[in-house]
């Protein structure tokens, strides 16, 4: 098993590589940096140059690229715009575990994540918690109870809550919730943000503001997940081991959540497992309408500013969490399932 | 389908049990043990402590807080290193300007006795040596007096080649920068250089702070003052800074204009516009911008006051008339007229901005330096398919489109992708076809229309035939580089920022001149003829004036808001009773 996880470790380092390549590549089409830094002016000929010059952006790609991996400590950068090359680099490069500094604001990628990351995580391990929950609940149940009313209706709502956009959602619900509610008089939801600037960031108070973009994450991927497990656990019900618990006289429960649950938990694990490394990434609409300070609006903010260092550092960070992840999801498979074994 | 009763009975358990639980075993992350928690608790007692609050019981103590929605973060607090509206125009409350704005866009002195002139003799003669005589109650927030020193270093800091600041406009055109006295500031411009009012001293950095970290590291880029400004000049002070979430300024106790009558200011970072409206109409923020005009009546309908703050923005298209990149027929003055005389700016005004701006003439409208005279190309079809067919543009092949020497009247017409701009553009493309003129219409992402030639910006190399924007480089200055024959982008030139393509010798020599008229009179006479020239040629079709608009809730009092800084007297604002 050891080895299995070592090897496969191993056979990461390429593809990552691979992926940082085309990335970066990608990225120098997203648009001009600079063009973004004259604000809602055009940037003045004379700062372009200079700043081209001084961000390292009128080396070719491959040296950007060869700088971002390696860092550029060894060379020297003309600052000056003389055409002669005096300072030397200060950037050590990814491989070093430096992922450079942002170009829109000059902090350091990883401080720039690190700020995120915890709202990120925090909105987004909420929901998913309760995603699992209401989506195992629901799922068993319209399973044991296929075709039955409360199967209906519930595979009704779900296919409702899944057609519908999350913008859509979010606004209706904000709108009723938040701005119709404090106008009847009703208590009420908050809009945006994380707290109230008079109440002060309390744990309360972040839970409370957290209420209506969960419910938002949330509805789409219930109904997505109780479908699969309820189409899983139809399967497994209907297994031959099943019906041996069952002629054992086993008590329902232990064949439902024993023997047929583990086994159709098996699909199940490998959608969660390559859910999971896009938690990191955010929610780009939940997190933009209820203004929640994620990775989802750091990556658009930034992107939109052709802030390649941050970019790069947010999608290899993303790419890792992939490979780990369905690392964890193999290694989990094994355990779910005797009969896998990896040598 | 009977379902037996024992079964139901029992899943009904099961399922109960399971919520029980599944409600157990949320301990295991934070969160989950908060929501649920939250949805009965804050109903009852948060509500009505929020509303009560501001009210009744603890009115005197309260902290006075205005809350302003951001729809964009300050990408950094230093005012050097940012152009980005939402970062420069939060900089007039912790930071300082030699001189603010009113609203009627007037100098106001903060940091100097006067604004220098000739008459005082802070101006020279031949326009290029500045003195300024600064004010001897100006300090730090943290008490260090301003002196000429903070100056100095802010010029040193700018030009300094490690330094990444955003622009070195105008501090690259200056040959030097001194302190006299402690008092006294002397700066020798190269040439003498007209825009100085507009572009001198939007902001300071401070020497005591930055100095050492300057000398240490050689650079300033990555100083933490940059992100925490705690020491500042404005009336306000730099508190706190939560990435994405939030940002926090509390009074400035040590504020030489008097303290602030607010005790803090609050943004918040709400990316998406319509939760910007919704925030407002549900009272969780008192001033919101850059609305979409649709939403206006509704925001008005919620008690909030809509504010237009005139920038010198006036969104315009400007015609490809590049000699060899440029279609063939926009390099004729009687197309450009038919296109301005076929487009209803009027109607577009009044249906897709309900009427709240006006057409714009020129690019300098709302501003002194306009010719009194020139008021907007009337709406008139007929006239505008006579000057086509004058110009021999007929649709000889019967395709509905114009065409001459086989060439078809197809200009493409390219913009960003802001909401307002894209229906502009649908509704040109109608309006023009009804007099043969087929529009191809395009829209780009910000940072691709604007990039530079070299980046093969949409709006730089010539590819487009009609190209929409707005600028307004030196507000309240009138001067621009948009025209001039040097700043057409080439091969050899990249950079360059005259759209257009556009080599006229007698405007390139106005333009040339108006920069360096130190003389107010003189220059308002230059600028009177560049529009009337502008105008008359159709060099650029004004579709409307631009205001930014702000919305201020009943909630905040003594609002004034200028189109320089916008914030110019945010020490009156004040809570209504």
């Amino acid at each position: 098993m050891t080895r299995y996880i070592l090897r496969r470790l191993l056979q990461a380092i390429p593809l990552l590589f691979v992926i940082s390549l085309v990335l970066f590549f990608l990225m120098q089409n997203m648009g001009d940096p600079i063009a973004t830094m004259g604000g809602r002016n055009v940037t003045r000929s004379a700062d372009r140059e200079r700043l081209k010059r001084q961000l390292g952006l009128d080396k070719p790609i491959i040296v950007q690229y060869l700088y971002w991996l390696a860092g550029n400590d060894w060379a020297k950068a003309d600052l000056d715009g003389d055409g002669i090359a005096e300072t030397p680099g200060t950037r050590r490069g990814v491989l070093r575990g430096d992922f450079g500094l942002s170009l829109v604001n000059k902090k350091p990628v990883t401080q720039v994540i690190w700020e995120r990351l915890p709202n990120t995580l925090l909105l987004m391990l909420t929901a998913e918690a309760m995603i699992l929950i209401f989506a195992l609940l629901i799922g068993i149940y319209s399973a044991l109870k296929q075709y039955s009313t409360f199967d209906n209706i519930i595979t009704t709502i779900t296919f409702l809550f899944y057609s519908m956009p999350v913008f859509f959602f979010a606004l209706v619900t904000m709108y009723i919730f938040a701005v119709n509610f404090k106008k009847w008089g009703l208590p009420y939801l908050p809009t945006v943000g994380m707290f109230e600037p008079t109440a002060g960031k309390t744990p309360l108070q972040v839970a409370w503001h957290m209420v209506l973009p969960t419910a938002t994450l949330s509805f789409g991927f219930i109904a997505g997940y109780s479908r699969y497990i309820r189409s899983a656990m139809l399967e497994a019900m209907g297994q031959d081991y099943v019906r041996t618990a069952k002629a054992k006289g086993l008590p329902k429960p232990e064949i439902v959540y024993i023997h047929a649950l583990k086994n159709a938990a098996l699909p199940i694990v490998t959608i969660i497992a390559l859910d999971l490394p896009f938690l990191l990434g955010g929610a780009i609409v939940t997190e933009r309408i209820f203004g929640w300070p994620g990775m989802g609006r750091l990556f658009l903010d930034h992107v939109s500013r052709g802030d390649t260092p941050v970019v790069m550092g947010i999608l290899m960070m993303i790419a890792v969490a992939v490979v780990i992840f369905q690392l964890i999801a193999d290694i989990l498979y094994a355990w779910l399932d005797p009969r896998i074994r990896y040598t | 389908m009977v379902i037996r009763q024992s079964t139901r009975l029992f899943l009904f358990v099961l399922v109960v049990v399971s919520m029980i639980l599944a409600g157990c075993a949320q301990p295991a992350t934070p969160a989950a043990t908060q929501a649920p928690a939250a949805t009965e608790a804050p109903a009852v007692t948060e509500a009505p402590s929020v509303t009560e609050a501001p009210a009744a019981t603890e009115a005197p103590a309260e902290r006075k807080v205005a809350t302003f929605i951001w729809t964009q973060e300050f990408d950094t607090l230093n005012p050097y290193y940012t152009n980005m509206w939402f970062s420069s125009v939060t900089q007039q409350l912790y930071n300082c300007w030699a001189w603010d704005f009113d609203e009627a866009n007037k100098p106001q002195p903060r940091l100097v006795t006067e604004l220098p002139s000739v008459d005082n003799g802070g101006l020279s003669a031949d326009g290029k040596v500045i003195t300024m005589k600064l004010r001897d109650d100006i300090v730090w927030s943290d008490g260090t007096p301003i002196t000429s020193e903070d100056f100095v270093f802010t010029y040193q800091m700018i030009m300094a080649d490690r330094n990444t600041v955003a622009s070195r406009n105008p501090y690259d055109l200056m040959e030097k920068v001194e302190g006299l006295d402690a008092r006294t500031v002397v700066i020798t411009f190269k040439e003498p250089y007209a825009p100085w009012v507009a572009n001198l001293w939007r902001g300071l950095l401070p020497a005591h702070v930055l100095k050492p970290i300057f000398d240490q590291e050689g650079t300033i880029d990555t100083a933490e003052w940059n992100k925490a400004p705690t020491v500042g000049c404005g009336p306000f002070v730099f508190d706190q800074w939560e990435s994405g979430s939030f940002t926090r300024f509390v009074a400035n106790e040590k504020y030489w204009l008097g303290r602030p009558k607010l005790d803090e200011i609050f943004f918040r970072f709400v990316p998406d516009d319509a939760s910007q409206i919704a925030a407002l109409k549900a009272g969780d923020g008192d001033l919101g911008t850059f609305f979409a005009y649709s939403d206006l009546p509704e925001l008005e309908a919620a008690g909030i006051k809509i504010i237009n703050s005139f920038s010198g923005y006036n969104e315009g298209i400007y015609f490809n008339m590049h000699a060899e990149k440029g279609h063939p027929a926009l390099k004729d003055v009687k197309v450009r007229q038919a296109i301005a005389l076929a487009f209803d700016r009027q109607k577009l005004v009044d249906d897709l901005l309900l009427g709240r701006t006006k057409v714009a003439a020129t690019d300098w409208d709302n501003t002194p330096y306009n010719d009194p005279s020139i008021s907007p190309w009337p709406y008139d079809p007929e006239k505008a398919k006579a000057l086509l067919d004058e110009a021999g543009w007929v649709d000889s092949n019967g395709d509905g489109v114009r065409d001459k020497d086989g060439v078809e009247l197809v200009l493409k017409y390219g913009t960003t992708t802001r909401e307002i701009r894209q229906d502009t553009q649908a509704v040109a493309q109608q309006q023009l076809a009804e007099v043969g003129i087929k529009l191809d219409l395009q829209s780009f992402d910000p940072d691709i229309f604007f990039a530079s030639y070299a980046e093969n910006g949409a709006s730089a190399n010539f590819s487009l035939d009609l190209i929409e924007y707005s600028d307004s480089p030196n507000f309240p200055d009138p001067d621009t580089s948009a025209w001039l024959c040097a700043e057409i982008p080439s091969d050899e030139n990249p950079t360059g920022v005259n759209t257009s393509g556009l080599c006229d010798e007698e405007l390139d020599a106005l333009f040339k001149l108006q920069a360096t008229q130190v003389d107010y009179n003189e220059r308002v006479q230059t600028f009177n003829k560049i529009t009337k020239m502008i105008f008359e040629n159709v060099y650029w079709l004004g579709l409307w004036q631009d205001p930014d608009l702000f919305g201020v809730s009943s909630r905040l009092a003594n609002v004034k808001i200028s189109g320089v800084t916008p914030f110019f007297n945010i020490m009156e604002w004040d809570l209504a009773q």
